[in-house]
């Protein structure tokens, strides 16, 4: 890294404007194709299928449904059925075959309210066990659906009856090693992380972070949790080494204040869990290294090291997804009604 | 005085207020600045403009913040994304050009996936969280935990998460395999990391993702140090798809942990796939230096930089290994006679396990029979084919040294065992019996000259001694076992027997009995003793290190450990207890644990066994063959696992006659393979060859007792034999193993209504609850008190009718006793315990061990002798009778003989008059049997 050109570079591949404002993007897996999901002017949700070709995007599929999406994932369905499970501002959830998506595949009212994030797991290879979809809520709950089961979840996390309900921002899933562990990490306006044990079906640690959290991931679904990154309203952001989990103290983490605004995405590289990218209207790439030796009392959270970091846009990046089949592709989506593809230089030397 | 000095006195509590002065801004004074935060202050002034635009001098004062922090926050800039312009032509190309390329290539990767039919196989996926609906498929799945939380999908409020002890929930989440007092919760999850990813039901692309996927996990986890989890992802990559890269990685993280001889074969591994791979010849190369092959190394080497002259690496590796060889040359020239006496020895030493298992194999059977009550699992079925088990090892594995592969086997066994003494007695002995081994097969399986068997150099009253103590050490008579192994030390001793390899047997077996005994510091003693007389045998070394390990000495203990595994890699007590100590010295040491070791002595190559590897010190030619026969059995691995999916594939496909076919073919490659067994027993079943089938299940069972999938199967074909019992018997054994099997439940239900109906009006109208039924031709020994115990009887009766008690006080002496009779066809011997046992105790006695062969010799001796003594007692026996355990399944498996029995017992019963009995008991009595 001494010399800029060993520095990763961060190339703003393609760009695109849309008729719509865009919440998420996700890249289609096993393709050169995404998806972009949002909200036309006039009230209804879009999707549309996008496929990167010569340094262009042809627009493949353009879906239009009833209500706005907010959120989709290909977490938990199969290499060979590439379905997408999405949440809607009215709270349903449906699960879409992209090549006849008149009808969904699975369809339920999840929540009574919008659903804010979405994250899947056991499907295309990632996590051992059951497909599952988690979905967070402006209702306050959490709750975990199984594509097998009509109409319920399989597990669900709200507060009591009486007490505040506060707005899930952010789901993930982690810990998913064999088919019997599972976790579920969530993250709302107040600044609480909650994470949920599926397996015990408990409440196996919180912390709140001060402000609201807008994005929380781990860095790998599929193996025993290892690193997760909260980040915040405010522009800080936090990493937890999950290995050592202290009875009082939970888990060492670092956090760093790395922007002036909201960070609203992370997402680590699938090629490598050390490197993850934030975003505000900068980019940041991180290197981080949790020493899992150093088993006294506390983790050690490890070192965070600043990569690169550009601005794109003068309106915030609101969703950001890697390319699972090539490294340092990605695809993102800003509020000011654009995708772009960018292109991640030299991560294989990081 | 410092321009820094200067510039805090003359702008005292400026730099609070942010103020820069206009003279600061300059080249001098930044130059000698080191204050890095009054710099950072001053390129904000800078870049502000307030003070007028200056870009040199910006630049200046970044580069000046630069050197003193390259990390600082001032210099983030926010810049725009990279452009051509940022990149010289050939980067822009490359990148370009890679992007178009993978844009093509994964669109043909996009068809491929398509023009596979979506078979979505619900099969293979764990049942829904909360309705355990469908039997898991998995192989090797972890016996499911009983949870009661889990059903209920109604709403959960926090305060009901709260309920939760959080940290007995996590450590209950982290297994029992962490004290109480454990405070810190290290999410350790290797052991439950599956090693096998099911991959049946896939298509060959996406294998090949998974593969990858897990790869990289694999990658990563090494990064981070964690060599065993990586090596269990990259073994989860090559059991999706075995590809040269995964093998490649694996071997490097086998290097790190020292596992040499398996990243040996890994590197074989993967140059047999990618042939001229320069890592994997790295690597090999690395693994030989420290295997001490240098030559072998060298040659690698040598491939390495034809292939790529300027590997650096290899340069280095290949000049260390060159003055090795130097040395070794000139040792080998100073020396040349040494080594020369040194050869010979080896060569003896080969020769000695394959005339020792000669000798021990014919007295095998017999001693196994009497282990019986020590190690019931592998008595019995290392009873029925030890020889033919170990052919058809030795045949796979090298093909043509059988002698030493059984010994190989024999060892494995022995593993297996928690005191392997009396087996390292055998297994050992007979350096001497070479000449005579044959002669000894037939006479050391008869019982009486067992104790007379020669033992290596020892003259026959020692030999004695020392078998007197393998017996007595076998039936866990430790102090007296002790007793004989001293004496015969003493004995050598003082004999002046010149004989290392048996004293250190007898020493070694003598710690084994200190260890059984608690005595940890004589057994460390006389592990030392063993091992200064025998360096690098295993069985010392084990017993030290556990003795070690008792008295919290885990250093050594784990230096020991760690030679066990440089001398079999395959001790799986090693390995677990290095993962134990691991754990516990980090507590104790702290992360660098490792420094604070003692050095692990490096084990030479003569005293490794059982590897992929042959000694090195063989002939040359032999050596040759070997690797040809090593070459052959990873053939024969290659065609197994592909036979195994074309047959998977035709299960899928339904077409069960060609899957049959596949599978047989590769029962013939690998006849130890259980999940063949039991897809082989599928496809019968669905052929609805049924017998054929259940004796599928019974090989798989025979192999691994557990495997519910098996018993599931069998239950089916016995449902289509339309023998019931069994099925049902089979059934609730699945439901044992895993209670949440939806489907066996109902089949349980079916099968029950079926048996009522055959069984008619005969059985008792009890309640069918938790009766487990077991098959007598079971592999499962436990559940068959006769076989073994009868062997046991059999072999050593003389001894046993003397030692054990006449009045048993417990189910376990009156077993003893009750099989001795029986094996004797004693009826006298069982009517005279009947008589000395209490009618109501009976059932007690009897406990589960009732069998359908028990209960007519029981019969018997109560027909035959009691009746006429004493009726009243017959009749008491007969009315507690019922209350034992199996008693209403061992009379539902009565045959005709036994049931004539029976009537002819109540007519000889009810013919009898007395006091303590009507004819109207007897006849409700008898109404209970018949």
């Amino acid at each position: 890294m001494s010399t800029p050109s060993e520095k990763p570079q961060i190339i703003s591949h393609i760009h695109k404007s849309l008729n719509y404002t865009v919440f998420d993007s996700k890249w289609i897996p096993c393709s050169a194709k995404f998806v972009c999901m949002g909200n036309f002017a006039r009230g209804t949700g879009v999707m549309q299928i996008y496929e990167v070709e010569r340094g262009e995007v042809h627009l493949v599929k353009e879906i239009e449904k009833a209500k706005p999406i907010k959120c989709g994932t290909f977490g938990a369905t199969s290499l060979q059925q590439r379905h997408i499970a999405t949440g809607d501002f009215d709270g349903n959830l449906h699960i879409w075959n992209l090549e006849v998506p008149d009808v969904p595949v699975y369809s339920v009212k999840a929540h009574k309210e919008i659903v804010n994030c979405i994250d899947g797991v056991g499907g295309l290879g990632i996590g051992d066990g059951a497909p599952e979809i988690v979905t967070g809520s402006r209702d306050g709950t959490v709750k975990v659906w199984d594509p097998r089961q009509k109409d319920l979840p399989v597990a669900n996390m709200e507060p009591v009856e009486g007490e505040a309900r506060r707005d899930c921002w952010t789901v993930a899933f982690g810990h998913a090693f064999n088919d019997q562990d599972r976790c579920v990490c969530a993250g709302y306006d107040n600044g609480d992380i909650k994470l949920f044990d599926l397996r015990n079906m408990s409440l196996r640690w919180e912390k709140n972070i001060k402000n609201g959290v807008c994005c929380v991931e781990f860095d790998r679904k599929d193996i025993s949790m290892n690193k997760l990154v909260a980040t915040s309203l405010e522009g800080n952001f936090h990493v937890f080494d999950m290995r050592t989990q202290h009875p009082t103290k939970g888990f060492a983490s670092v956090s760093e204040k790395a922007h002036k605004s909201t960070v609203w995405q992370v997402r680590h590289l699938p090629q490598n869990r050390d490197v993850f990218m934030t975003t505000v209207h900068l980019f940041f790439l991180y290197g981080c290294r949790c020493e899992t030796d150093g088993d006294v009392d506390m983790g050690v959270a490890g070192t965070l090291n600043l990569l690169q970091n550009i601005t794109l846009s003068t309106q915030p990046i609101a969703s950001l997804d890697w390319s699972p089949d090539k490294q340092g592709l990605c695809v993102c989506s800003a509020f000011d009604q654009a995708v772009r593809v960018l292109i991640v230089t030299k991560l294989n030397r990081v | 005085m410092s321009v820094e000095m200067v510039s805090s006195l003359l702008t005292p509590g400026e730099r609070v207020h942010g103020k820069v002065p206009v003279e600061h801004l300059d080249y001098d004074y930044i130059q000698n600045c080191s204050d890095l935060r009054y710099l950072e202050k001053i390129v904000e002034v800078l870049r502000s403009g307030e003070e007028g635009v200056y870009p040199h001098l910006t630049e200046f004062c970044e580069k000046r913040i630069e050197k003193l922090n390259p990390k600082s926050r001032a210099l983030r800039k926010e810049r725009a994304p990279a452009t051509a312009a940022d990149f010289s032509f050939d980067e822009w190309s490359q990148i370009s050009e890679e992007l178009k390329s993978w844009e093509t290539e994964v669109k043909r990767t996009e068809a491929e996936l398509r023009e596979v039919s979506p078979l979505y196989d619900v099969e293979d996926l764990p049942p829904v969280r909360g309705s355990n609906s469908l039997i898991s498929q998995k192989q090797n799945s972890v016996p499911s935990r009983t949870e009661t939380k889990r059903k209920s999908a109604l709403p959960r409020d926090y305060r009901e998460w709260d309920k939760f002890d959080i940290e007995k929930e996590c450590s209950k989440t982290d297994g029992s395999n962490k004290g109480k007092d454990f405070p810190v919760i290290i999410n350790q999850c290797l052991p439950k990391i599956n090693r096998k990813l099911d991959t049946a039901g896939l298509t060959e692309k996406e294998r090949a993702v998974l593969a990858s996927r897990e790869r990289e996990k694999g990658n990563e986890a090494f990064k981070a140090n964690d060599y065993d989890e990586a090596v269990a992802y990259y073994t989860r990559s090559v059991s999706a798809m075995p590809t040269a890269a995964a093998y490649n990685n694996r071997a490097q993280a086998e290097i790190k942990l020292q596992l040499w001889h398996a990243a040996l074969g890994d590197c074989e591994r993967a140059l047999e796939l990618e042939p001229g791979n320069v890592k994997a010849l790295l690597r090999r190369a690395t693994v030989q230096k420290q295997l001490g092959n240098l030559k072998v190394a060298a040659d690698d080497l040598g491939n390495v930089l034809r292939e790529e002259p300027e590997n650096a690496s290899a340069k280095k590796m290949i000049q260390e290994v060159e003055k090795k060889l130097r040395e070794c040359a000139q040792e080998s020239q100073s020396k040349g006679r040494k080594i020369l006496i040194e050869e010979v020895e080896d060569e003896e030493l080969r020769a000695k396990p394959g005339l020792c298992v000669s000798g021990e194999s014919a007295a095998a059977p017999a001693e196994r029979g009497d282990m019986g009550n020590a190690q019931k699992k592998t008595a019995g079925r290392a009873e029925g084919a030890p020889q033919g088990e170990a052919d058809t090892h030795g045949t796979r594995r090298r093909g043509k040294r059988g002698s030493l592969d059984q010994c190989r086997t024999q060892e494995a066994h022995e593993k297996k065992l928690p005191n392997g003494a009396q087996a390292s007695g055998s297994g050992t002995a007979d350096q001497t019996g070479r000449h005579n081994s044959s002669a000894d097969n037939t006479a050391a399986s008869g019982t009486g000259s067992r104790l007379d068997a020669p033992c290596g150099a020892l003259p026959p009253p020692l030999a004695r001694l020392k078998n007197e103590g393998n017996q007595l050490f076998k039936n866990g008579q430790f102090g007296d076992a002790l007793e004989k192994y001293s004496q015969a030390i003493a004995g050598c001793i003082d004999a002046g027997i010149d004989s290392p390899e048996d004293l250190s047997i007898l020493y070694s077996n003598r710690a084994a009995c200190y260890l059984k005994d608690g005595n940890s510091a004589d057994c460390i003693q006389d592990c030392t003793r063993a091992l200064e007389l025998q360096p690098f045998t295993l069985k010392p070394l084990l017993r030290r290190a556990m003795a070690y390990e008792s008295l919290e000495r885990y250093h050594k203990a784990y230096v020991d450990y760690k030679t066990v595994l440089q001398i079999d890699v395959g001790v799986q007590a090693a390995h677990d207890s290095i993962h134990r100590i691991t754990k516990l010295l980090i507590e104790q040491d702290g992360p660098d644990w490792r420094e604070k070791l003692p050095d692990i002595p490096l084990v030479p190559l003569s005293a490794q066994q059982h590897r992929h590897e042959e000694p090195r010190s063989a002939e040359l030619a032999e050596a040759r063959a070997a690797r040809a026969a090593e070459g052959a059995a990873k053939r024969a691995e290659a065609r197994f696992s592909a036979l195994k999916e074309e047959g998977n594939n035709f299960v899928k496909k339904g077409q069960f006659q060609k899957a049959l076919e596949k599978y047989s073919e590769c029962l013939a490659l690998k006849p130890e393979e259980c999940a063949i067994y039991t897809n082989r027993a599928l496809c019968y079943l669905k052929l609805e060859r049924f017998a054929e089938a259940r004796q599928d299940c019974d090989s798989t069972l025979q192999l691994e007792p557990s495997n519910k999938k098996a018993y599931y199967r069998r239950a089916m074909a016995y449902k289509g034999l339309e023998n019931y019992l069994a099925c049902s018997s089979d059934l609730q054994e699945v439901l044992r193993l895993d209670p949440n099997v939806q489907e066996a439940e109902q089949e349980l239900q079916e099968v029950t209504v079926l048996l009522r109906q055959t069984l008619v009006a005969s059985s008792p109208d009890k309640p069918r609850k938790n009766i487990t039924i077991r098959e007598t031709n079971d592999s499962d020994d436990e559940a068959d008190p006769s076989n073994s115990k009868t062997r046991q009887a059999s072999a050593d009766d003389s001894a046993e009718r003397a030692s054990l008690p006449l009045r048993p006080t417990n189910a376990y002496e009156f077993g003893q006793v009750l099989n001795a009779a029986h094996s004797r066809d004693d009826v006298n011997a069982c009517a005279e315990l009947l008589r000395r046992v209490k009618p109501e105790t009976l059932p007690l006695f009897l406990s589960n061990k009732l069998d359908g062969e028990t209960f007519h010799f029981i019969t018997r001796a109560l027909d035959g002798h009691l009746l006429q003594e004493d009726p009243g007692l017959v009749y008491q026996h007969l009315c507690h009778l019922p209350a034992a355990d199996r008693f209403s399944v061992v009379l539902m498996l009565l045959g005709q003989n036994e049931r004539q029995q029976i009537t002819h017992l109540f007519d000889h019963l009810s013919a009898v008059e007395s006091e303590e009995f009507t004819g109207n008991d007897v006849r409700d009595l008898a109404a209970k049997y018949i």
